[in-house]
């Protein structure tokens, strides 16, 4: 497994950064996930594998309360970040999704410049108290995006006029602009080409210095390639959770097994 | 008989249909490859015969009537016309035709009831004739049809060239009805424009069309500058679209984002029950409810208020604007992409932050485009303004007076007695020409707008 690597890593840290204990959730009838329990470690890449429908995006989008935004969706059970309940009264989804960043499957820069596609996380959490501050939050986040480079020219051209690819940096940037601990990634390549697809995965791999990393994807060589943890999903449980290289090499559950190999999904 | 031969065209072209059809699985039952599936070569045979023969029929049912008067009026004995103008030969022809429908009034010359018992005569052969000849057609495309069918015939490309055809002919009709209304208004503008100059239709400022349209009638000398008259459209465009915007948009933010799914459900159908009001309905309650009440507040607070205010009749014309403006938002904001919002949520923003930051510059060309196409329907709109705006074309801006506007100008010129070749009833034709222009042009920009935001997302 370790050829498939960009870079051999190990997890930094053995802090857990989340924790979720008996999680359920429900759309309308249907129960998408069924009583998972996992800890995400801080500063380290975890990958959701699964095929599709296993619940895995909507377990993701528990984590910054995003399924709030759904009339149907029930969410019961516990999620920690920092040992602080996500889903108790006191905690404003709207504070905490500044803590939790969130890069979509399809890039989705606002229909505003590239600068103020940066700039709008911190302008509504007032994180700038000068024009020459914002500046540098915005140069910064998009370093961090690995796309300062091709658009310090044109910070104010439109975001949508990018290539898919520099889009989704853009919205990775965009994401971390807020300075959150967390980083969800749903299927953040899926509409990339192989080339986008591989700076978007050396991106990830740099980010796990300061962020904390959850990314669902459907490429199994993906999470592979990028995470230290992976968690296998399956019809809304989850199957197995452990080090990449184990469940890769040598997973214990049948049904990952044959979903690594080929056979479902 | 008419009925006889659309009978006979109905049954012929089924029958085309079922007989080539049945042919072609015959040809498909022997083992030859079809080029075309067997129904398709039943409704080629259906509108080979149904178009042409159509076509034919209603010509001739237009012709029928001219041919056989003129054929009438000629068989007249000799000199019986002689000496009589146009408008007393038809009243004649007239005589003749009441008399062969049976309506015969008092004692006719002998003469008149050959002449109406030849035209019974004409127009029974007429109707045979139409029966005769649409029955030959019939058998006449049958024939040509049916020897059409084989394996190799392309029926399927000749019904579609037949339909194109067909929807070719409809875009066209709709396009020469257009035509056909501006060249009339065109017309009657440049009759008006060799009476009274341009430069004083467009620049003058007195608007006083009540000349004396026979030599006995006392009236002023008449002024046509059309500046007071727009002056009043305008006015009250303002008014309306400055009432219509603010509550349709935010009606239209709240009932998209805000408003629960129960409030939703009773809000939209009843704002929708708004944009059916006709507007008569809605000139009723501005002279019966608004007018008098602005006046009474006016009055208490010692501002001088005229009967028949502008602000009455614009602000009633906002409210019949409000559905329009907002259903037109609502689809500009269901119109952005879901993922735009979630792109917004995700980095913690409130709904409010979503909408006002994110969706709503993302929606504001098509909303744009929105106000403009509603901008173009106040300055349109008559019936409102008829009934609550005055008649006085006064050269102001202050909502609190009187003004007219050129819809009921128009109106007003063509009620009563008119004559077509004087000023005052032709400048009825220069105002729509103007209205029409006007709306014209704010309707291009409305689409432009409109275009370039669908190509946005696509």
């Amino acid at each position: 497994m370790d050829a498939l690597r960009t870079v051999t890593r190990d997890i930094d840290t053995n802090s857990t950064k989340i924790s979720a204990r008996g999680v359920q959730v429900h759309y309308g009838d249907t129960h998408a996930i069924k009583d998972v329990d996992v800890d995400i470690k801080e500063r380290s890449v975890t990958a959701f594998i699964g095929p599709s429908g296993c619940g895995k995006s909507t377990f993701l989008r528990c984590i910054n309360r995003m399924n709030d935004t759904i009339d149907i969706c029930r969410v019961t059970g516990d999620i920690r970040i920092d040992g602080d309940d996500i889903y108790d009264r006191s905690i404003d989804p709207v504070q905490l999704r500044a803590r939790v960043g969130m890069v979509f499957q399809k890039p989705n820069p606002f229909p505003k410049s590239i600068y103020d596609n940066v700039a709008y996380g911190p302008k509504i959490h007032g994180l700038a108290r000068s024009r020459a501050e914002m500046d540098e939050i915005v140069e910064r986040s998009l370093r961090r995006g690995a796309i300062w480079d091709e658009v310090k020219d044109r910070l104010h051209a439109p975001g949508t006029g990018l290539s898919g690819g520099q889009q989704q940096r853009l919205c990775i940037a965009r994401a971390v602009a807020t300075d959150p601990e967390v980083l969800l990634m749903d299927e953040p390549c899926s509409a990339l080409d192989p080339i986008a697809t591989a700076q978007i995965e050396e991106l990830i791999d740099t980010l796990r210095e300061k962020y904390t990393v959850v990314i669902v994807t459907h490429s199994m060589q993906q999470a592979a390639r990028v995470s230290q943890k992976t968690a296998f999903f399956h019809l809304g449980n989850l199957v197995e959770y452990g080090d990449t290289d184990d469940i890769f090499t040598n997973p214990k559950d049948r049904r990952t097994e044959s979903y690594i190999s080929g056979r479902i999904g | 008989m008419t009925t006889l031969a659309f009978a006979i065209l109905l049954v012929a072209s089924l029958a085309a249909y079922a007989l080539n059809r049945r042919a072609a699985t015959t040809i498909r039952d022997g083992g030859a490859r079809l080029h075309s599936v067997s129904n398709y070569h039943g409704l080629f045979a259906l509108l080979l015969m149904l178009v042409p023969v159509l076509v034919v029929i209603l010509i001739w049912l237009v012709l029928q009537g001219p041919v056989v008067n003129a054929m009438v009026m000629w068989a007249l004995p000799a000199g019986t016309l002689d000496g009589l103008d146009t408008g007393q030969a038809d009243l004649i022809l007239a005589e003749i035709q009441s008399i062969s429908g049976g309506r015969i009034f008092g004692d006719p010359e002998p003469w008149k009831l050959a002449a109406a018992a030849h035209l019974t005569e004409l127009r029974e052969l007429a109707a045979l004739g139409l029966v005769l000849l649409t029955a030959l057609l019939c058998l006449a495309i049958m024939y040509v049809a049916r020897r059409k069918v084989a394996a190799g015939f392309r029926a399927r490309q000749g019904v579609e060239r037949i339909i194109s055809g067909l929807m070719i002919f409809c875009s066209v009709a709709a396009i020469f009805t257009t035509v056909g209304i501006v060249a009339s208004l065109a017309f009657e503008t440049y009759k008006f424009l060799r009476l009274v100059p341009l430069t004083e239709f467009l620049f003058g400022l007195n608007w006083e069309p009540q000349i004396p349209i026979r030599a006995d009638q006392i009236a002023a000398a008449g002024a046509f500058g059309w500046l007071p008259v727009i002056a009043g459209t305008i006015v009250i465009t303002f008014v309306a679209i400055f009432i219509a915007v603010p509550i349709g948009l935010l009606s239209a933010i709240y009932l998209f984002e805000f408003a629960p799914k129960r409030i939703r459900s009773v809000a939209k159908p009843l704002l929708e029950i708004l944009a059916g009001v006709p507007t008569v309905v809605y000139g009723f309650f501005a002279i019966l409810v608004v007018a008098p009440a602005i006046r009474s507040l006016g009055a208490s607070m010692g501002i001088p208020v005229a009967p028949n205010t502008a602000l009455a009749a614009g602000g009633v014309m906002g409210i019949m604007l409000v559905p329009f403006i907002s259903s037109f938002a609502d689809d500009a904001l269901s119109a952005v992409p879901r993922s735009m919002r979630d792109g917004a949520l995700a980095l913690g923003a409130t709904r409010a932050e979503t909408v006002l930051n994110v969706l709503f510059p993302a929606a504001i060309p098509g909303i744009v485009g929105g106000v403009l196409l509603a901008v173009s329907r106040a300055i349109g709109e008559t019936m409102i303004v008829v009934m609550a705006a005055g008649l006085m074309a006064n050269l102001t801006l202050n909502p609190l007076e009187s003004v007219t506007t050129v819809t009921v100008q128009i109106v007003t010129l063509l009620i009563g007695d008119t004559s077509f070749d004087n000023p005052k009833t032709l400048a009825a034709f220069a105002l729509g020409m103007m209205l029409f222009i006007v709306t014209l042009i704010i309707n291009i920009f409305a689409l432009r707008i409109v275009r370039k935001y669908r190509e946005a997302y696509d």
